[in-house]
């Protein structure tokens, strides 16, 4: 709630004549637009003034060049520490391989195929880069995949950048589509003491209304439930690690609430 | 195989040490790098210099396009021709291929390449998505975006496929770290002093991403080099001991790494490939998978050939990897060909790449320990080879430095994204 009223806050202070959206496609039609709201909210934002100085440090600290030992004996000097903001609004284009992202909003997934060396894309590509096909045009080639694939590989993750940190802990990792030839990352809704690679997932999307169009939208969970990772299993087969997982997984759940008020325990998440 | 016309050497390289964070700015501690340089080549003069090249990574780091100019302006070297060079990772160690193309093209006779990064003015998770959006931002960023984590889960999928084991990661962080409290330059040794590690230090490192613990990590910092680069003619004015550039080898890769299951460039590697356990479906192409660096191994291959290199363990006397995580130092030991596909763990189990073994790698200490502020990471450790090829190690780092007695070769490499990027330098003295 508090975010929100600064952000209101923010909104208040923006010019109160709202400038007409840029029309970069003026010239082509909108099949759908899902934009605007998001350009009225965050373009004010970022034509507030984020390099506007927004407060300051002096720092006392080490200077000059030399070795660790020789900078730390100088008498520190006073470093000014100015703050200021930077944001941009992008808004990209999918290129040719939109539909990709389109069948991710209807919960579908799709490869592109080389119809020159059969090759299947998932990512898929527009042009086949087989240097044999000479970059042969896969665009209209458009093949259903079914919501299964294989773990090719995988992490646990207990740290992540900005955007993500407030999911943590998770695992991702790489999944080979059944019937493409390539792996596609996604987020493993499944218990670090259950990933191998190798192991069968099945693919789920997310509720269709919260659905935006990148690979967040979809995720894989255990094709087989309680199943047991078999010995050879790197992560599994060494008591240690799982340990090392857990206690970390431990102390990032606890971070996430301090920081963020959200409990994102598998009981809590359920996964 | 490329004509070489003349021979070109680095003359000297100056430091402004790496750190998390300084209170000097970027052209500042450019200048103090250079200052540095300049008391070791006393004769460099900026008549001397025909060209400018400058090695820094990335633009949103600091709100500042073009920060070259500010550099070559700063140091008083603006009506020089000017270049910059951006390729990730792999951005210092292409700054210095692109110099001694240069200077082997003979339109320069002298190069400065003045390299930095200051990467700590947004706080780390920020700094991590800004490094991150290196990464195909439609496909990969959006899942976790964090390179701990890609290198993470390809090191996962080379540890199923070939058997080592957490402890050998350890092994080389502790190795690594320990070599970084013989270099009074270090960030690890102003952070943390000079006590040496242990694997319990290691075990005791929590998990940041499965398998790699804090010890495994890059570490976040600021700093700068400048390395002077000259042809033959030039080089005994500046210097006494030339460290020759005898090949240079460059690389490229998938953006994606998940791409690389059919990475046609390289079906021809079928050979390089161990037999896969038979637990592990095989992909359509071999080699690199999501484990090797496929990258690294075309730039090796290429210097090899040039510098007339067949046996690179018993030929090179000492190595620097850009090993942003201690799993890609692993698999390099494979894809330099110091040993086979699969079997990187046995050079750190058996000591192979310790000091005082037959080919120590990161006595600098390296990117997880001394320090990586992206511009100059592989300016400094081409720095560092410098001394230990020109015997002046104990008198740069003091009677703890860790010279390799008779240094005669070294190799060093750059490594961009996920090995998107890659590249391989070697260097001798006479």
């Amino acid at each position: 709630m508090e975010e929100e009223k600064g952000l209101t806050e923010i909104k208040l202070k923006v010019r109160s004549v709202k400038r007409e959206r840029e029309r970069k496609y003026r010239d082509y039609p909108a099949v759908v637009d899902n934009s605007t709201a998001a350009h009225d909210f965050w373009e004010p934002i970022v034509h507030l003034g984020l390099w506007d100085i927004k407060g300051h440090q002096i720092v006392k600290g080490p200077w000059g060049g030399g070795r660790v030992e020789q900078a730390k004996k100088r008498p520190p000097r006073e470093f000014m520490v100015i703050d200021r903001a930077s944001f941009a609004f992008y808004s990209h284009s999918y290129g040719l391989v939109s539909p990709f992202f389109q069948g991710l909003l209807e919960g579908k997934l799709m490869g592109t195929k080389c119809p020159k060396c059969g090759t299947v894309y998932c990512p898929p590509r527009a042009h086949c880069w087989n240097p044999e096909c000479k970059v042969a045009d896969c665009f209209d080639n458009w093949v259903d995949l079914p919501p299964a694939g294989v773990i090719h590989t995988f992490t646990v993750q207990c740290l992540a950048a900005a955007p993500f940190e407030h999911m943590l802990p998770f695992s991702m990792g790489w999944v080979q589509i059944d019937g493409a030839d390539t792996t596609l990352p996604m987020l493993l809704h499944i218990r670090p003491k259950e990933i191998f690679i190798g192991k069968k997932v099945n693919i789920e999307f997310m509720p269709k209304e919260s659905r935006k169009g990148d690979l967040m939208d979809l995720y894989a969970v255990a094709a087989v439930s309680d199943e047991k990772p078999p010995e050879w299993a790197c992560l599994q087969k060494d008591t240690k690690e799982m340990e090392s997982v857990e206690n970390s997984t431990k102390a990032t759940l606890e971070f996430i609430k301090n920081r963020y008020g959200i409990d994102n325990s598998p009981e809590a998440r359920g996964w | 195989m490329p004509k070489a016309n003349r021979r070109v050497a680095i003359c000297g390289g100056g430091i402004f040490r790496p750190d998390l964070w300084h209170g000097e700015n970027a052209e500042e501690g450019v200048a103090t790098a250079y200052q540095d340089l300049l008391r070791q080549c006393p004769n460099l003069e900026a008549d001397d210099i025909d060209a400018v090249m400058m090695s820094y990574f990335s633009d949103h780091l600091n709100q500042q396009l073009c920060m070259g100019w500010i550099i070559q302006d700063y140091l008083g070297l603006h009506n020089k021709p000017g270049y910059r060079v951006e390729s990730g990772g792999s951005t210092p160690l292409d700054a210095l291929i692109n110099a001694y193309y240069m200077i082997q093209s003979g339109f320069f006779d002298v190069i400065l390449i003045p390299g930095w990064e200051w990467m700590c003015e947004v706080d780390v998770a920020s700094t991590n998505e800004m490094i991150a959006s290196a990464a195909d931002t439609d496909w990969d960023f959006p899942v976790g975006g964090y390179y701990n984590a890609y290198y993470a889960a390809l090191e996962v999928r080379h540890m199923q496929l070939y058997g080592e084991t957490p402890e050998d990661l350890g092994k080389i962080a502790v190795k690594n770290h320990n070599n970084s409290t013989h270099i009074p330059f270090s960030q690890w040794v102003s952070q943390r002093g000079t006590a040496p590690i242990t694997l319990d230090d290691y075990w005791n490192s929590r998990t940041v991403c499965w398998p790699y613990r804090v010890l495994n990590n890059a570490v976040m910092s600021e700093g700068a080099c400048c390395i002077l680069m000259a042809a033959e003619e030039k080089v005994n004015r500046f210097t006494d001991t030339p460290m020759w550039i005898t090949g240079v080898g460059l690389g490229t890769d998938s953006m994606r790494p998940g791409d690389r299951t059919v990475d046609f460039v390289y079906a021809g590697f079928k050979d390089e490939a161990k037999i896969y356990p038979d637990f592990v479906k095989i992909p359509k192409t071999p080699y690199p998978d999501m484990a090797n660096f496929a990258s690294l191994h075309v730039a090796a291959k290429r210097a090899y050939a040039q510098a007339g290199i067949t046996n690179p363990l018993k030929e090179i006397d000492l190595m620097e990897f850009f090993a942003p995580y201690d799993g890609v130092e692993l698999c390099l030991y494979e894809d330099l060909g110091l040993c086979g596909r699969g079997e990187g763990k046995y050079m750190i189990r058996e000591g192979i790449v310790d000091y005082g073994g037959e080919c120590p790698v990161q006595l600098s200490g390296g990117l997880t320990a001394t320090g990586h502020p992206v511009g100059a990471t592989t300016l400094y450790y081409t720095t560092f080879l410098y001394w230990q090829l020109a015997g002046k190690v104990k008198e740069m780092c003091g009677p703890d430095g860790l010279q390799v007695p008779n240094a005669k070769r070294a190799l060093i490499t750059g490594h961009g994204g996920t090995g998107c990027q890659g590249g391989v330098i070697i260097f001798e003295r006479d």
